[in-house]
């Protein structure tokens, strides 16, 4: 066996310019007015609508070495936070420009490695400035009352219409604020919430903040009004009439206001903010949140231990082909069954029900885990008796008596089952369900009693769960998806599982509205473990680009130990010349930043061109850097900055926005992911392929490669 | 049957292997690979199969050499036998390598006979190793287990030496910490000779930030949710009484080889041998046993008689585990379905249940903790795989070109071959100096030499024993210089008096670098001393 090997960089680095140009197709992704792209198979001629990078890396057949890991830190992003995924693409390329630019300036590799992964923990730290706590939550609706069966929000927002700064919600909520701050429903669909009572306690709490701060800003009426309607059509008014010709003492106040009142205690705020567009995904996700707290609540009584969101619970059921109206969040598990069991559900709908819960298959022929079949054992008959029955039906029969002398009606399995037993259970009114999720079945052990076995012969008394009601989720045969099968309800008294049934009446949009569904899910979840968020709206890409160019000005101290820790090997000749090279490569970093935030801008269709966007952010940036301190700067203007970004293509329908937040830990580890897979790449000399296949690296290629 | 016969090939042989060009450019390569993997600014290697396969993205010796499939005899002499010295060592594969391939090359430039060289390499070795061990040695650190600075230092010298685990300073020192703690805790508290080391099990964490990384005392034995459930249903006791068992509990029947087995209608074998599993439940319930674990499978079965009796069950436990386990509890590992005598159970102090990521752990508390579990998590498979851990006790040297340069000075003949290793440790077109009075190594950037005042442009001499404000004379490595004998190290006191500077040094293991250079100049010994290659073509 021969082996290749081939020389990374001869003149400009390969690798740095292949992840560039991975990162560009993932452009059109960043930001909340997303692009869908077509994928289109040339040899069978399928297409695939994707408007994810994580569903674009997948189809994509990215065959390089560089293409490769690249997917694998996406992957592995996606794995952990389930967000961030294309800001570590975006970056990863603008940041492989950025090194390929310090190359072809001269810096040595081993400097751009150290300063650039120090500069970006610098930042790291800078942002921590920006982050707003996320607390006490949940203090405010103990005294929600519980919502009745099927009692749920549904929600009709077409996905792909989104409106970036939630146009909808805020034009409703408007209307309330131009009076007394009162009711505030972030209510999506234009016919009224169902259950208003629902929202009732969170708008008297809203209230009474409001009222606290009246009280604190009693002397300064109009500034208060400032700082809560900083967007409002009178505030603006205003400002343009006051602003300009006085504004030493309310800007000043409004910047103090502004700074102190950023916290996040609501969980309707925090929501909007964390949806970066997606409203109607996002409002599910927050009828779940509530949905289990309030069963967390009603289970432990007076609510004694802190509510933690559990995302294992969440659920999704997806309707493809029908009305986006069917979309609503519902408490119990909803899953799909054929129709044809719909007259067994009529028989067992209002009667509570025993089940047993299988971790197997369920079928003669399955053994469990570890378990070696052997193959050369072969029975003798002793007496030549007919057999009537195939060994099959002898077993499910067996089973069948099982079921019956334990009284079990409903079977959840979560391998496959038999489809023979499966009728069979269905003459004798039994319902037996396979491909049931892992985490559903837990849900009904914990709720039900019943314990997990993986043998139906291992049943006894003590594993039988009870009190499971089965229902059809909506009027019969009301509800047929494409599949034939219809959605029905599993629910007990105890069950904390959530269903978010999602519909949409576009079957290619299934995916992209499940995905879009669990990407929100993450980021509360994220926010609420976290107990902290970031101002979202790019403040902290901002700051980060504003922290580089500082530091990027300011001279190294020479003997200084911090700037030499800059350095892996402080012994070397490097970190002498440290000094001579660190702007550069900070300045390179800092593009990067800049990159990100004008792609952003032009994004969200806001500015017509990237350079208009770019002025954008130059104006901005010289006036964060002249303040000094670009954090407060930052903080002081940030609805400025925000409504620039994320607003200003409706600022002039709609004055007011709300906050946008962003999730901490994911955010910053997808920069240090992308970080980390450009400086990987960027300290690669040579790639070396071993094993057979060099054999494909056809003659005229042979060029640069050297073998073993 | 029919089968066929074919005549065997002559072998084929070549006299004189190491004269042809293809073995020569073969040669050099492999040496250009490794050398520019050399050294905390070292180059990274993407291994991959070409096809799509999964790519290793690494620096390190011990994973370059298990992937590079080498053809060439000479070649595979050389790699095996610093794939040997790494196992051993764990650390010095990349410096043992160059060297070999260094002194081959350049005896060959050399005109003289090849037993006159492999004399005078054996010589010269010698003589290295014996200044090495010497107390007059410059290079050399006294290590004892009060001084954790220096330990610290050797740590994370080896882990600064490979760039692809993408780690920060902080992390660094983070990990550093851990690897430290987790060694220390291998040393058993009541010292009696001879010591045995207990043991570090690495548990992979991926996806999780470096800094969540920790260490524990006993075992980590990860568990499924569901398993984990069930186990937390089970009264608490402590001590508990353990069993360990080796053999498969899955209830399959062993291997009955080729042939079939006749069995009559109405006999189950399944169902014997389970009824023998449940028998064998009865007994451990009725020994009190508490803790079943298992390498293999449980069966179904059996896990749920158990547990109704009030003994946990873990099955799955893995190979890896089973020593340390072993060690744990003092069990002996079971490996028959038959009685089980009461000497082979063993007891465990307390348990838990632990959850880090997203996965679960059931952590086994041992009265004496001399086994750990290192939790180690990383970002990406990729940098997770280049982490790993280097713990060897003993003496310290100073690395990072100051040993290079020092021996260099000894050793004429060895002259050139040294002096391009240490030489390779610059890949950014710097020039290295030596100094006249340590004999230590300095990086400086290339340009014009006139520079008179050295003292300004030096900071610190690679290892981070010297910096340059003292009274020292340079000149070029490569250059001729006049031989001098290098000042013995500063003496003992001053390594526990200045941690500011113990916190930057470079440490490099002795008895590792040791035995690297007795592999490098034995290997090259054996390489020069091949006179046919005889290949069996059939």
């Amino acid at each position: 066996m021969v082996m290749a090997c081939r020389v990374m960089n001869k003149r400009r680095h390969m690798g740095l310019q292949q992840l560039s140009s991975f990162a560009e197709t993932g452009r059109t992704f960043l930001g909340p007015v997303k692009s869908s792209k077509f994928i289109t198979d040339e040899e069978c001629h399928e297409s695939v609508l994707v408007s994810s990078t994580v569903r674009l890396l997948e189809s994509l057949e990215m065959t390089s070495a560089t293409g490769q890991l690249l997917n694998e830190a996406v992957q592995a992003q996606n794995d952990t936070y389930r967000t961030g995924a294309t800001t570590l693409l975006f970056l990863a390329g603008a940041w492989s420009s950025a090194v390929e630019e310090c190359l072809h300036l001269g810096v040595p590799i081993a400097i751009i490695v150290s300063v650039m992964s120090e500069a970006l923990n610098s930042c790291s730290e800078e942002v921590v400035s920006l982050q707003v706590p996320v607390h006490n939550i949940f203090d405010h609706m103990g005294s929600t009352k519980a919502i009745s069966e099927l009692e749920t929000v549904s929600v009709s927002l077409c996905p792909f219409l989104q409106d970036p700064s939630g146009a909808s919600s805020v034009q409703e909520e408007h209307d309330h604020r131009d009076g007394v701050p009162q009711l505030t429903t972030y209510n999506l669909s234009r016919r009224p919430v169902k259950s208003p009572k629902f929202f009732q306690p969170d708008a008297k709490i809203e209230a009474g903040e409001n009222t606290s701060q009246t009280l604190k800003n009693s002397l300064h009426t109009d500034t208060f009004r400032k700082s809560i309607f900083i967007h409002s059509r009178h505030f603006n008014r205003t400002d343009n009439n006051q602003g300009i010709h006085k504004p030493d003492r309310f800007q000043e106040q409004r910047g103090a206001t502004t700074f102190q009142t950023y916290r996040c205690d609501d969980l309707a705020e925090l929501a909007v903010g964390l949806s970066h567009g997606d409203h109607s995904s996002m409002k599910l996700v927050e009828e779940a949140v509530r949905l289990q707290y309030q069963n967390a609540c009603m289970q432990q009584g007076n609510c004694g231990v802190p509510f933690v969101f559990d995302i294992s619970r969440l659920f999704t059921c997806t309707l493809p082909g029908l009305p986006e109206t069917f979309s609503c969040v519902c408490p119990g598990y909803i899953m799909l069954v054929s129709i044809s069991c719909a007259a067994l559900i009529k028989e067992l709908q209002n009667q509570p029900i025993r089940v047993v819960l299988i971790e197997g298959d369920l079928t003669e022929s399955y053994r469990h885990l570890g378990f070696n079949k052997s193959t050369n054992i072969k029975t003798v008959l002793d007496s030549v008796k007919l057999q009537e029955d195939s060994s099959e039906e002898l077993w499910a029969n067996h089973v069948l008596q099982l079921l019956i002398q334990f009284n079990v009606n409903l079977i959840l399995v979560k391998g496959n089952v038999s489809e023979h037993l499966t009728e069979k259970c269905m003459h004798s009114k039994r319902l037996v369900v396979g491909s049931v999720n892992g985490h559903v079945i837990q849900a009904f052990a914990e709720a039900t009693g019943a314990v997990q076995v993986a043998y139906i012969t291992q049943v006894n008394e003590d594993c039988v769960g009870n009190g499971i009601s089965v229902a059809f989720w909506r009027k019969p045969l009301d509800v047929v998806d494409r599949n034939n099968r219809i959605p029905v309800l599993l629910k007990t008294e105890r069950i904390n599982l959530i269903t978010a049934v999602l519909a949409s009446p576009v079957s290619a949009q299934m995916q992209t509205k499940e995905d879009r569904f669990w990407t929100c899910a993450y980021r509360i979840y994220h926010a609420l473990k976290e107990e902290k968020v970031f101002l979202g709206g790019s403040a902290v890409e901002f700051l980060c680009l504003s922290h580089l160019q500082i530091l990027a000005e300011q001279p190294l101290q020479k003997g200084d130990r911090a700037c030499l820790g800059w350095l892996r090997d402080t012994s070397s000749w490097l970190a002498s010349s440290l000094a001579i090279y660190r702007p550069t490569v900070l300045k390179c970093l800092a593009n990067g930043w800049y990159k990100y935030l004008s792609v952003l801008l032009y994004n969200t269709a806001s500015y017509s061109s990237e350079l208009e966007a770019s002025t954008f952010i130059q104006h901005h940036l010289q006036n964060a850097i002249g303040s000094g301190s670009p954090s407060s700067y930052i903080l002081k203007e940030y609805s400025k900055l925000a409504s620039g970004i994320f607003n200003s293509s409706i600022s002039n329908k709609l004055e007011q926005f709300p906050r946008v937040y962003d999730v901490v830990t994911p955010k910053i580890e997808a920069w240090r992911r992308a970080l980390d897979l450009v400086l990987l790449v960027l300290q690669t000399d040579s790639e070396i392929i071993t094993g057979l296949g060099h054999v494909q690296i056809n003659s005229q290629k042979l060029e640069g490669f050297l073998f073993l | 049957m029919l089968s066929r016969l074919e005549a065997k090939k002559p072998s084929l042989c070549y006299s004189e292997p190491l004269t042809t060009e293809k073995v020569r450019a073969t040669l050099s390569v492999l040496k250009g690979i490794l050398t520019s993997c050399y050294g905390p600014s070292g180059r990274l290697k993407q291994l991959h199969n070409g096809m799509g396969g999964a790519v290793c993205t690494t620096s390190q010796s011990a994973v370059l050499l298990r992937n590079l499939s080498v053809t060439h005899p000479i070649l595979k002499i050389l790699t095996t036998s610093v794939q040997n010295h790494v196992s051993c060592f764990s650390d010095c594969g990349l410096f043992t390598a160059i060297l070999c391939c260094n002194l081959i090359e350049n005896v060959q430039k050399t005109d003289l006979t090849v037993t006159t060289t492999i004399k005078l390499n054996t010589h010269l070795l010698n003589f290295c190793t014996n200044y090495l061990r010497s107390e007059v040695c410059g290079c050399r650190i006294p290590v004892d287990f009060s001084n954790t600075p220096i330990l610290l230092c050797l740590v994370r010298s080896i882990l600064t030496s490979k760039p692809a685990c993408m780690l920060t300073r902080k992390e660094i020192d983070h990990i550093s910490v851990l690897i430290l703690r987790a060694f220390l805790l291998t040393i058993p508290e009541n010292t009696e000779d001879p010591i045995i080391l207990g043991k570090s099990i690495i548990v992979p964490l991926k996806g999780q930030r470096v800094t969540d990384s920790t260490v524990l005392p006993g075992v980590l034995i990860e568990v499924s949710e569901v398993q984990l459930m069930k186990i937390l249903l089970v009264r608490k006791s402590s001590p508990l009484k353990v069993v360990l068992f080796s053999t498969s509990l899955s209830g399959d029947f062993s291997d009955p080889g080729e042939g079939n087995v006749v069995v009559s209608d109405g006999v189950f074998l399944e169902n014997a041998v389970l009824d023998q599993l449940i028998n064998l439940g009865r007994q451990l319930v009725s020994d009190r046993v508490e803790l079943v674990l298992c390498q293999k499978v449980i069966h179904p079965s059996l896990k749920q008689f158990l547990t109704t009796h009030q003994v946990i069950a873990i099955d799955r436990v893995g190979v890896m585990l089973m020593e340390p386990l072993s060690k744990v509890t003092g069990a002996q590992p079971i490996g028959s379905l038959g009685s089980i005598s009461p000497g082979s159970y063993g007891s465990v102090k307390d348990w838990c249940s632990a959850k880090f990521g997203c996965k679960h752990f059931f952590h086994l508390i041992p009265n004496e903790a001399t086994v750990s579990s290192l939790l180690l998590c990383n970002r990406s498979d990729t940098a997770w795989d280049e982490l790993k851990t280097y713990e060897e006790p003993g003496s310290i040297l100073q690395d990072d070109g100051c040993t290079q340069a020092e021996l260099q000075l000894i050793a004429e003949a060895f002259c050139s071959a040294l002096e391009s290793l240490a030489g390779s440790l610059e890949h950014d077109g710097g020039e290295i100096l030596i100094d006249m009075k340590y004999g230590h190594f300095w990086s400086i950037q290339a340009g014009p030499s006139s520079v008179v005042n050295w003292t300004d442009l030096l900071s610190r001499c690679g290892c981070g024993v010297y910096s340059s404000q003292e009274e020292l004379g340079w000149s070029f490595l490569r250059s001729t210089c006049h031989p001098f004998v290098p000042q013995t190290c500063l003496p003992h006191e001053s390594w526990e008096v200045s941690p500011q500077s113990a916190h930057s040094l470079t440490l490099d293991c002795l008895t590792a670098k040791l035995s690297g250079l007795q592999v490098a100049v034995e290997t090259a010994n054996l390489i020069l001393d091949l006179a046919y290659v005889i290949e069996d073509k059939s």
